[in-house]
């Protein structure tokens, strides 16, 4: 390495802690000089947080400064007018946000991206308009003084030392969760929604918690800014402020917990530094009230044009914290799988699991599936052929839960699952792969694969945040699972690779892995071999017949004939989304309308 | 016949991974060239390279005698490089038609792309490639998003064509292919080196890409490990037991 280079690597690792330590002495000097400045400071990271609760799901959020309305003037009003203890007056504002948040996220969640974004932005718009129609409580437009009991100058440091508290609670609660599988399945979630719906993720539920710890974090923050102002102005709770809190999030990047909060102290020091520093200096810059906001701005679009996922993405161990690490685990990992599997019938078939009957599907008038009836039975591999545009995947789908059918009756273990959502229909032991790979690309591959476990382990929130033994002992489990899996599939050496960056035959191969750690009855792969040549090809043939001596049943979709012949016990034959051909390889290789339709005569 | 393509000592790295070190080969025009390997050897990332989508860590790329390894892959494109993706990246809310005109976009640099002789120009080529995919002709008008999965990659081949490509870069054309339409895109690209297209081809399907090609290149964890005429290859017990597989 040359020294230029490594200069540069140098820079890469001190830099980001230079920052961070430039940022908390800038913070620290201004609390020193003027305590107000500190319950600022402590209020702004704790909307951070709120905000990053939202992205780190991959939800646009701009409801915190709402929820940080209703906070600050139902916990004004309830100690004010109605005389309630201040302490008590925070929570119970509290737990009115988050029903105001359980309320709102019904409509709100299912929207996306921009559409959230805006819908939010006129969340806040409507309580910010209703403090103002409602004077006699909030003092309408002109504020009100609705300061409380902690006016008096030791009120005032039992203010900041709660203040401090809670946002060191807040953060701790951030961090163990994101440490554990509910973490995990937010990150999957925002990776890739769909992939982590069918991996029995509920998507929704994760999404709705989400929603709530933002709109409880900022409810509390505004709680604590009612008594640590003066008077109270619809004002404080304006548009721009809900940008600025989103600002804080995304420029401390929402990648891990400590982003916002580094986020929230660089841009509330700046504006106040620049105004400052300017007023020795540069004094005839004062003139331009609003100089300082435009470099404000300036340094806010330098950080984003130069690290887009915010300081905390410039952090090698935030970097780690995106992944369990192989170096985590404590025992070398066993394979895992053939021995202790029961080993079932090898040949012969078992069971029915799954009984799809008269099933049809169309997409705008065109008929992608239609009339598809077809029996899997344990341990059976079923080889699912036919040209392109056959309805191959659009079976996968419906068997998935991805898409609901038109048609027809899904039948699991004698139970009707059509119709049901993804997450469910994967709990009940089906899991697939997907024909364009959905892994989760932020995340290392040992993580995917553990995400692929998330139905199989327990832990709840509470067991997170109290880091039982228990929840440890799980996720160790879970990662030497993964890894066992990982080795089966000859993926070990990338297990702290991000997953993104593999080739696509690997892709297919940690996709493999992760349906795997679901512990599937029934796995649907959708084209394992594309992308892989012959050699590989026939070694994932082996795998797959292995997968099968564990009991799995399997719907293979695939073009590599060779493939298909060796390993299936029955092959069905798909053309315009109907079956034209059911039956043994050998039968099916020789049948007329299959050779027409799909295989070509030589 | 010139060389037209000179690749020395390419390097590509993503973060830590070193995924190209030290590759050079040249490609010859009017030829075929089929590159194959493993998984993670470094085929993929060596065209996205050529093609500019990734920047080259090390090295150049001599493309008619001169280094593209800096420009800008749309300014590479109107040099007359075109690359044909993996996975095909469709232009799904637009027609067939639309999708190839707008493989003809880099030629608006050329002057006369508004005159009449452009257009004519762009008209007889549109014909050219109906000709080659008859099935696009018959469905020109359709979505590109609601073609099956051979249509696309007819279309994103056809799409490439349109830019008048010196050399192609095929990136796995036949994956996710029915077996018939294997067979059929192999021809195709036959076809389009006997219209005067150097093609560079990489393909996990290896037996056949060296059946088509006139030479192969092998690729072993980003290095070249042999290259070779295609019947050379293909009667290497070596190549065959470490790539190819029963016959």
């Amino acid at each position: 390495m040359s020294g230029g280079s490594r200069r540069a690597a140098t820079i890469r690792r001190g830099g980001p802690w230079v920052a961070a330590v430039l940022i908390v002495a800038a913070d620290a000097y201004l609390c020193v000089r003027d305590p107000q400045d500190l319950d600022r400071l402590l209020i702004n990271a704790m909307l951070a947080l709120s905000a990053f609760a939202t992205l780190h799901a991959r939800l646009l959020s701009l409801a915190s400064a709402g929820f940080a309305a209703i906070g600050a003037y139902a916990s004004a009003i309830l100690a004010v007018k109605l005389g309630l203890p201040v302490f008590l007056s925070i929570p119970v504002a509290v737990l009115l946000c988050g029903a105001v948040a359980m309320v709102i996220s019904l409509p709100v969640l299912r929207l996306k991206d921009v559409y959230l974004a805006i819908c939010t932005l006129g969340f806040g718009e409507i309580v910010r308009v209703s403090i103002i129609l409602i004077p006699g409580l909030t003092g309408g437009s002109t504020g009100a003084n609705l300061s409380t009991g902690f006016t008096y100058a030791t009120m005032k440091q039992t203010r900041s030392w709660a203040l401090a508290l809670t946002l060191v609670a807040i953060c701790y609660l951030f961090w163990s969760a994101s440490r554990s599988r509910v973490g995990r399945a937010l990150r999957a979630i925002r990776e890739n929604p769909e992939a982590a719906e069918t991996m029995g993720i509920d998507v929704v539920a994760y999404k709705n918690m989400a929603f709530l710890a933002s709109a409880l974090v900022a409810g509390l923050a505004g709680a604590f800014y009612a008594h640590s102002v003066g008077s109270l102005d619809n004002g404080d709770f304006k548009f721009s402020r809900a940008v600025d809190i989103l600002g804080y999030a995304v420029l401390g990047g929402s990648g891990a917990w400590f982003g916002p909060v580094l986020g929230a102290g660089f841009l509330t020091a700046l504006p106040i530094l620049l105004r400052d520093g300017l007023g020795y200096g540069l004094g005839f810059l004062k003139d331009f009230a609003q100089f300082p906001n435009i470099l404000n701005g300036l340094a806010l679009m330098l950080v984003i044009i130069f690290a887009p996922g915010g300081i905390a993405s410039a952090f090698p161990r935030a970097a780690e914290q995106r992944g369990v690490r192989r170096r985590d685990l404590v025992r070398p990992s066993a394979p895992a799988g053939a021995a202790e599997a029961p080993s079932r019938s090898t040949g012969g078939k078992g069971k029915v699991l799954l009984s799809v009957k008269g099933l049809g599907r169309s997409f705008s008038g065109l008929e992608a599936l239609s009339d598809l009836s077809l029996d899997i039975a344990e341990g059976g591999i079923y080889g699912l052929i036919g040209p392109n545009g056959a309805g191959k995947t659009t079976l996968i789908n419906l068997v998935s839960g991805l898409v609901p059918p038109s048609s027809g009756k899904i039948e699991w273990l004698g139970r009707e699952i059509q119709g049901r959502r993804a997450h469910r229909i994967a709990r009940a032991g089906i899991a697939r792969t997907y024909q364009n790979i959905r892994l989760f690309g932020g995340m290392s591959v040992l993580e995917n694969v553990v995400a692929g476990r998330h139905i199989r382990l327990r832990t709840s929130l509470a067991a997170a945040w109290l880091r039982l033994p228990s929840q440890r002992r799980e996720e160790v489990e879970a990662r030497e699972e993964a890894m066992g899996l990982l080795d089966r599939l000859g993926l070990s050496e990338l297990a702290d690779e991000d997953a993104a960056r593999l080739s696509y035959g690997d892709q297919r191969r940690v996709e493999i892995a992760r349906a795997l750690a679901l512990e599937p009855r029934l796995l649907m792969l959708d084209e394992p071999a594309a992308g892989m040549n012959e050699r590989e090809t026939s070694a994932l043939g082996d795998f797959i017949v292995d997968l099968k001596r564990q009991g799995i049943a399997m719907l293979v979709v695939e073009h590599h004939m060779d493939l298909i012949m060796e390993i299936c016990d029955e092959i069905v034959v798909l053309d315009f989304g109907r079956k034209i051909a059911q039956g043994a390889p050998a039968a099916v290789a020789r049948d007329e309308a299959v050779l027409e339709a799909y295989l070509g005569r030589e | 016949m010139d060389s037209l393509l000179d690749v020395l000592g390419l390097e590509v790295r993503y973060g830590n991974i070193e995924a190209v070190r030290g590759l050079s080969f040249s490609v010859k025009e009017g030829s075929i060239v089929a590159m194959i390997g493993a998984n993670g050897a470094g085929k993929s990332s060596t065209l996205l390279a050529l093609s500019g989508l990734v920047r080259a860590s090390g090295g150049s790329i001599l493309f008619r005698g001169r280094d593209i390894a800096a420009l800008r892959a749309d300014r590479i494109v109107s040099a007359g490089l075109v690359q044909v993706p993996e996975g095909r990246a469709m232009l799904a809310p637009m027609s067939v038609a639309e999708n190839l005109e707008l493989g003809a976009w880099t030629r608006r640099y050329k002057s006369n792309f508004r005159d009449a002789s452009g257009l004519q120009g762009v008209a007889t080529d549109l014909e050219r490639v109906y000709a080659l995919f008859p099935a696009l002709a018959e469905r020109r008008s359709r979505l590109a998003g609601s073609l099956s999965g051979g249509e696309q990659q007819m279309l994103a081949i056809g799409r490439a064509l349109m830019a008048r490509p010196k050399l192609l870069l095929l990136d796995e054309p036949s994956m996710g292919l029915a077996p018939r339409l294997v067979t059929a895109i192999f021809e195709t690209i036959g076809e389009i080196r006997r219209s005067g297209t150097t093609v560079l081809l990489v393909e996990q399907n290896a037996r056949l890409a060296l059946r088509v090609a006139d030479s192969g290149l092998v690729l072993s964890h980003g290095r070249l490990f042999k290259e070779g005429y295609s019947a050379e290859l293909l009667a290497d017990p070596a190549i065959v037991e470490a790539f190819l597989g029963k016959a």
